[in-house]
């Protein structure tokens, strides 16, 4: 019974923390909103790829780390908190795809991946107003030289640079990644912006020719893998808006210490204090939650997906009141262009609706329950 | 990271688990008069309960952290987890000795002289003395450290004179342990001490309050030159202060609360899966499924934190502010659950027990109200507010004195 980070997670979470201290300012971002997407410079990109951090949970046969989604989260926490762009977690979690069901592809595209040589890009959400593999239309239809495919993807991060693109589609064998290289005819890249200058864009498919073998994991894995990366890159949003939430708080907090009014500083108010301490509270469970969804996923426990909507529900809602408070108590100053509180409030609203929002997870968790519920009824 | 229990844990649960099956129906007659006897049979009930304490106590799953020279077992904490996680599957009242076992049995195994351990923690464990907590005052409350109790040495004993209030049990404890203010002239914090007092010492009256859901939990108690042995001081002389804040967390620390909560959350959706709405029921309603979905992520988010303090304690750092997180976050919960099931009783959430409609007998209603005295006792919400502004976040203090 151990459920906190060990010595070697708190050594990776300072050595992250301070690697994006010297080699990250918060600054790029603000810059990136003027004229986006934020990128991370290839050098910085290839210098994470040599720090083991882009196969953090990649086996070590392909050029991984061999680590787990706990060790992956502290990355994507760190990421949030020095509001690094979320391509480690994008990629993280399109590896583990690749690592679980990849086959051929495991050996000829995971060590370049790793090495950061390479990037990968999952394509999942629709224009369909939700979120997540059970909303997938694209089609994967039948051809005389294999599957065709033709659609639109949204919300896609981080094509810069990314040869290879998982497409999660609906296909004669089962639903699941097709990988199509992002220079494949038929293919059409067009940027969308996002509120806090992150990388998205529209992907379209017109009648995008791809072999049966591009399904990953083939007919049999090829779901639950689909299942299991949707599931590893959310829990990996959640830890990133947990770094987010937990900044938040502390640069407010130490902002109520100095900030003097009335001749007191304003964090000896309660009408201050007590909106920050809801707020420890709101962060410490998040932190719990998180901990569980993938001590969880690591263990391949049944209840894993109910966790990781509870993690990311929970730190959705978390990250957008740490940050809205963040705003309203740094009062004028707040509410400026040049202090990165909005920064913070940017990243939180939009990863809060990235990845699925609270309501569709809560919706998620109560279909987990209903289950539940129908199993034991059945079992009477 | 791992939340496995040891084979030599598991091993001690699968007793427990057995013993429970093979007790059952003691434990059946516990809970029944734990969950309200009459009162023609009232110290009958107390005897019954005092009994079953006793029984579990003999098998060896009362007072598991305490020292073995002391009736204790020297178990680990794992262990006294799995104790407390058993009893609350089966759901079991809680002891009727809860106060002694949780709050003065852990601060005289700490502060205590070696006579006052040996003479009152084993009739702790076994409840055949019972205990009560004489902490708060009419002026006295949040601002605890303003109490007013007097207490003044005249030769071998402490006279006390005073009021106390909001305690628990009093009608029936055999002892009480108290805060009095043994130096006025001394700051607030360094003028009190910490006594313990027979219930039958002269000069001391008990007066029962009906509290606001209409039961007895509480009562006053009046302290008229009630004289007190000096032998019964515990700590130093002024220093009761800081052992009572030792005790305070003690009070604040634990995981039960997160099983008494995730009961009443499955209750509730029983409670749901029950009652019709439009063409269907409760649960199938979107809002509500929802609302139900939120309870459940807020439950297991306590449930973890939970055994991130429990960690912290294993690995011995001691329950400290961080106790206050987990008790301001569970009487919110408590709240929110009941709420949710008024909102789901709707036109019949008004309705009381012995009428006919109610719902499960009114349970939800009994719940609403007990809900509602958890963000007072033991530290008001606020007052819990206070400790993670000032301990966690190293904010300046918001009270001056």
């Amino acid at each position: 019974m151990d459920f906190e980070l060990s010595e070697e997670q708190v050594v990776l979470r300072e050595a992250v923390r301070d690697f994006l201290a010297r080699r990250w300012d918060a600054a790029h971002m603000r810059r990136a909103l003027d004229d986006p997407p934020a990128l991370i410079p290839a050098e910085l990109w290839k210098e994470m790829g040599s720090l083991g951090w882009i196969g953090i949970a990649t086996a070590e046969d392909v050029g991984g780390s061999g680590s787990d989604v706990l060790t992956a989260s502290v990355l994507a926490e760190e990421s949030g908190r020095g509001l690094l762009p979320a391509t480690l977690s994008s990629v993280i979690a399109a590896a583990t795809a690749i690592d679980r069901g990849g086959d051929a592809l495991r050996t000829s595209v995971l060590p370049a991946l790793c090495a950061g040589d390479h990037r990968v890009v999952c394509a999942i959400e629709e224009p369909g107003g939700t979120w997540g593999p059970d909303a997938v239309t694209l089609e994967a239809s039948a051809g005389a030289d294999g599957w065709v495919l033709s659609g639109t993807k949204i919300l896609v991060p981080d094509t810069e640079g990314a040869d290879l693109c998982l497409v999660a589609a609906r296909t004669p064998a089962a639903l699941g990644f097709v990988t199509v290289p992002t220079d494949a005819p038929g293919v059409t890249v067009t940027p969308m912006r996002r509120l806090d200058a992150q990388s998205i864009a529209e992907v379209t498919f017109d009648g995008v020719v791809v072999p049966a073998t591009a399904l990953v994991g083939g007919p049999e894995r090829a779901e639950k893998t689909l299942r299991a990366t949707y599931d590893i890159w959310t829990v990996l949003g959640a830890a990133d808006l947990l770094g987010v939430a937990e900044t938040a708080l502390e640069m407010t907090t130490a902002y109520a210490k100095e900030r003097t009014q009335f001749g007191r500083p304003i964090g000896s108010f309660q009408a201050v204090s007590h909106r920050l301490a809801d707020l420890l509270v709101d962060v410490e469970i998040s932190r719990s939650l998180l901990y569980a969804a993938c001590l969880a996923l690591d263990e391949d426990q049944a209840d894993a997906s109910a966790l990781v909507s509870a993690a990311k529900a929970f730190a959705s809602d978390t990250a957008v009141r740490a940050t809205e408070a963040a705003v309203h108590l740094h009062g004028g100053i707040g509410f400026t262009w040049d202090l990165d509180v909005h920064l913070y409030l940017r990243r939180a609203r939009a990863g809060a609706a990235s990845l699925g929002d609270p309501d569709f997870h809560r919706d998620r968790v109560a279909r987990a329950l209903g289950r539940d519920r129908t199993d034991q009824d059945e079992r009477r | 990271m791992d939340l496995h229990f040891s084979p030599e844990d598991e091993e001690f649960r699968a007793r427990l688990h057995a013993w429970l099956e093979e007790h059952a129906g003691r434990l059946e007659d516990a809970a029944g008069v734990m969950k309200g006897a009459g009162a023609a049979n009232i110290m009958d009930a107390i005897q019954m309960a005092r009994d079953w304490q006793r029984t579990l106590w003999e098998a060896g799953y009362v007072g598991l952290s305490w020292p073995e020279k002391y009736g204790g077992q020297d178990a680990s904490l794992t262990e006294q987890v799995i104790v407390t996680e058993e009893l609350a599957a089966v759901s079991t009242p809680p002891l009727i000795n809860t106060i002694g076992l949780t709050i003065l049995g852990p601060t005289l195994i700490r502060h205590g002289t070696e006579q006052q351990r040996e003479r009152f923690l084993p009739k702790i464990l076994t409840a055949e003395e019972l205990w009560c907590q004489g902490f708060s005052e009419p002026e006295a409350g949040s601002d605890l450290a303003a109490l007013t109790t007097r207490a003044e040495i005249d030769g071998d004993d402490f006279v006390v004179n005073g009021q106390k209030v909001w305690t628990s049990l009093a009608p029936i404890a055999d002892w009480c342990f108290l805060l009095v203010r043994s130096d006025p002239d001394a700051p607030k914090r360094e003028g009190i001490s910490y006594l313990l007092c027979d219930m039958k010492t002269p000069g001391l009256t008990v007066t029962p309050l009906r509290n606001a859901a209409g039961g007895i939990h509480f009562s006053e108690m009046f302290f008229r030159d009630v004289r007190i042995p000096r032998a019964n001081l515990v700590g130093d002389l002024h220093g009761g202060w800081q052992i009572a804040r030792t005790t305070l967390e003690h009070e604040r620390s634990g995981l039960s609360s997160v099983l008494a909560l995730e009961q009443n959350l499955a209750r509730l959706r029983r409670t749901a899966s029950n009652i019709a709405l439009g063409d269907g029921r409760a649960i199938d309603d979107q809002a509500i499924s929802r609302e139900l979905a939120q309870l459940w992520i807020e439950v297991e988010g306590l449930r973890h934190l939970g055994y991130r303090t429990l960690s912290d304690q294993i690995a011995g750092r001691p329950p400290g502010a961080t106790a206050s997180v987990g008790k301001l976050f569970a009487a919110q919960l408590r709240q929110r659950i009941t709420h949710l099931a008024l909102k789901i009783e709707g036109p019949l959430a008004p309705v009381t027990k012995k009428s006919p409609h109610v719902v499960e007998r009114g349970r939800w209603n009994a719940a609403y109200f007990d809900a509602l005295g958890h963000s007072i006792g033991g530290g008001t919400s606020e007052i819990q507010r206070n400790t993670i502004a000032e301990r966690v976040l190293g904010l300046p203090r918001s009270v001056q004195d």
